[in-house]
């Protein structure tokens, strides 16, 4: 898509407003047409809507595909020989698998714009970092599930790349204290799944066997959710809390990002807000999927450039939301500041189902 | 405490449960009339349209009615024995019916309630505590046991299957093949109470003769068979077929209406606004047999098929997503009748015409066909068992 090449050589939030809400939205009328020439499912879908693709859609009427429908069908924009990667994602509800086909320029794309965003929260050297996992031992090039797309995904601002855990997913106090020594005086990035940073940081972590308790040099990402968090009553501001008090670990950052639009992530900035970029949007709908107030909680639709291999930019998540208009907030620059409020519950419905 | 092992007593932890009556005898008669006084406050009247349902069932009049109706007056029969209620985790007050069929029946009972803290089920509870303090009904205490455990005590389940001469499962196929799987005793009945789909019957010519009122009448009728469980009941509709020749101004109008009654009453949750969205996508990508579709609110979607096709209900709709086809002739509706459809509601329609159709067709499903507004009252007569037979003996007396 020749749309990208305008601007991918810009800073990830140069675009000002007025001329980003113009060109991002010719870009996703001119992809939403791309989708519909080529994948027979995503053109059922518009035209079962009437909706006819044209360059001057308005940007709340673009269609949003449920995230959930992933699970069901194969969307896919290319020839099968096109594919290059195929990312994986398990509902932690259903047994379904969501599959993302990937051809060569979206995997491209997604590294280079993921590059171009994280570059505004860390800078442009490479680190060593600590992927609080275990190693993957038989890596598919082909096949990738969420995590090992992230690892990957991250592991391009590594200079070298440490997993904190051992086969048996304990920590390897031998492997982390190599690591630690090495780096005591440099700054280093810490990788790892929401739940895994309670986990293995604050809940398991025996800092007696440190050789040194002081993080205060690392910065820490993290993202992927916050479900299970919620079932331990943990929210943002306990577990930075905690990281602190426990290992002195200030630098930490969350990110916000779905398998079906990898690359156009969200980085939370110091104000604790998530941030599109240049290449992605936010919407907030209401119950009846129309655009929320101003300032309103709602169900999250995410607009993304980058996916041209499979028809995935523009979805509806099932997580909740809200726009934040807050002017003091200069970080990064532009762009929409929002926040996430959890993953919708699972309703108690009443009737006669399954126990 | 592992999480996992906890057993929780609500009624009878130490019940004998050894005991067996005549069916519809005159001591549990009198009990489950003081459940339903006790059932019937102010409290339960005004929240809980559910606890009022049931305190009307087991009043002693209703329950003589059911005996004329159902007991065969000169037969001798006793309870089978023992009685293994396993109930359905999503409507709060149906262990309680499970409980009263097996008491009226003449059984003793163990009842494992569903492991959400349902507020019907705790306002049940103590009731059922309170009135079985009462000296006079010392024999029924020894007839219930009420317990909730988790599925995953397996222990539980085999020691109360290998002790129970019933088994009453609740749920859908999975549940009932996973109990299934628990040995019993060799002369043990299971009544399977599976996941089952329902469906409307409506003479569309029948609909235009309304006057307001009574359309507005018949529309919540429809609503309380739906909307009252968020149509995930066995027995909510989840077709409607239209039969008559002004389909089209009829089908207008009912829509129209239940979509007015459900702005002004029904409230769901978020998530229903992405699984009905869903589910329309699903059906306008994989279903060749749309004709048209319409959403009228988050809580109304219906989709009007060109025909009928098998398996149209392997996954039932819910939160208000309704399938609507045209039927010319009645024979057609072989094509919906299969094992999983339990409850036809219709409207517009002669008792006495429905009643000679369905008894000369033999259909190989359907075991209820009601009125509108009458889709989910529960009775002994239930998926087809003949509760009050099969949950007794008869001793043959020459």
């Amino acid at each position: 898509m020749q749309f990208l090449d305008k601007i991918i050589n810009q800073n990830a939030f140069s675009l000002d407003p007025s001329f980003k809400s113009k060109f991002f939205l010719e870009s996703i009328n001119s992809l939403t047409s791309h989708h519909f020439k080529r994948s027979n499912l995503y053109k059922d879908y518009l035209k079962g809507l009437n909706y006819i693709p044209k360059k001057n859609n308005n940007l709340s009427d673009i269609p949003f595909l449920p995230v959930r429908l992933f699970k069901d069908f194969d969307f896919i924009s290319i020839k099968k020989k096109e594919i290059f990667k195929t990312l994986l994602s398990s509902g932690t509800t259903s047994n379904k698998v969501s599959k993302i086909f990937i051809d060569k320029t979206n995997a491209f794309n997604q590294m280079k714009v993921l590059q171009k965003i994280f570059y505004n929260v860390i800078g442009n050297s490479r680190l060593p970092m600590l992927v609080l996992d275990k190693q993957n031992q038989n890596v598919d090039r082909k096949k990738f599930n969420a995590s090992a797309a992230a690892i990957s995904g991250f592991s391009i601002f590594a200079n070298k790349i440490v997993y904190m855990l051992d086969q048996k997913n304990d920590i390897d106090y031998k492997k982390l204290n190599t690591f630690l020594s090495e780096n005591k005086d440099n700054q280093f990035l810490i990788f790892g799944f929401t739940y895994n940073v309670y986990n293995y940081l604050i809940k398991k972590i025996n800092p007696s066997k440190l050789i040194s308790k002081n993080f205060s040099n690392a910065f820490l990402i993290h993202g992927g959710g916050w479900k299970k968090m919620e079932e331990k009553k943990i929210n943002r501001l306990q577990l930075n809390s905690e990281l602190e008090k426990k290992l002195a670990l200030k630098n930490i950052r969350n990110y916000y990002g779905l398998v079906e639009q990898i690359g156009s992530i969200f980085f939370e900035c110091k104000c604790g807000y998530f941030i599109a970029s240049n290449y992605s949007d936010i919407i907030i709908r209401d119950e009846n999927l129309k655009i929320s107030k101003k300032g309103e909680k709602g169900l999250v639709q995410l607009l993304s450039l980058l996916p041209t291999s499979y028809p995935g930019h523009s979805i509806l998540t099932e997580d909740i939301g809200e726009i934040v208009h807050d002017k003091k907030c200069k970080c990064f620059g532009h762009g929409k500041r929002f926040l996430i409020h959890g993953r919708l519950q699972n309703a108690e419905l009443r009737g006669c189902s399954n126990i | 405490m592992n999480k996992k092992t906890e057993i929780e007593y609500l009624v009878g932890e130490n019940s004998k449960l050894d005991r067996t009556f005549e069916p519809f005898n005159l001591l549990v008669i009198n009990f489950l009339d003081d459940l339903s006084k006790s059932l019937d406050n102010k409290l339960n009247n005004q929240k809980y349209p559910d606890l009022k349902a049931l305190s009307f069932f087991c009043r002693k009049k209703n329950i003589l009615n059911l005996k004329y109706k159902h007991f065969t007056n000169g037969t001798v029969r006793f309870g089978l024995g023992l009685l293994f209620h396993i109930t359905p985790s999503n409507i709060p007050t149906n262990f309680a019916y499970s409980l009263i069929f097996g008491l009226i029946t003449g059984n003793s009972n163990i009842v494992k309630v569903p492991s959400k803290k349902f507020e019907e089920i705790l306002q049940i509870i103590k009731s059922l505590n309170k009135i079985l303090k009462k000296k006079k009904y010392k024999k029924i205490k020894d007839m219930i046991t009420i317990l909730r455990y988790g599925s995953e005590n397996e222990k539980l389940t085999q020691e109360y299957s290998l002790k129970c001469d019933a088994r009453l499962i609740w749920g859908g196929d999975e549940t009932i093949n996973n109990i299934k799987k628990f040995t019993t005793k060799p002369k043990n009945i299971d009544i399977p109470f599976s996941d089952r789909y329902s469906i409307s019957l409506i003479n569309a010519d029948k609909i235009l003769k309304l006057t307001k009122s009574d359309l507005a009448n018949l529309v919540k009728n429809f609503y309380n068979d739906t909307y009252v469980v968020d149509q995930n009941a066995c027995s909510s509709p989840h077709l409607i077929l239209w039969s008559g020749k002004s389909k089209k101004v009829s089908k207008q109008k009912f829509w129209d209406q239940l979509d007015q009654l459900i702005k002004k009453r029904y409230m769901s949750p978020l998530i229903s606004t992405v699984d009905n969205y869903s589910r329309l996508v699903k059906e306008i990508i994989k279903n060749k047999n749309i004709e048209s579709h319409k959403s009228f609110s988050k809580s109304l979607y219906v989709i009007t098929l060109k025909k009928i096709y098998p398996n149209l209900f392997l996954e039932k709709p819910k939160w208000g997503f309704f399938f609507e086809c045209d039927i010319k002739n009645f024979d057609n509706l072989s094509f919906v009748t299969n094992k999983r459809l339990q409850t036809l509601t219709y409207f517009g329609f002669e008792k006495k015409f429905l009643k000679d159709y369905f008894s000369k067709k033999n259909f190989n499903g359907i075991d209820r066909i009601v009125p509108f507004g009458q889709a989910l009252n529960i009775n002994l007569i239930w998926d087809g068992y003949d509760l009050t037979k099969i949950l007794s003996r008869e001793i043959e007396i020459k």
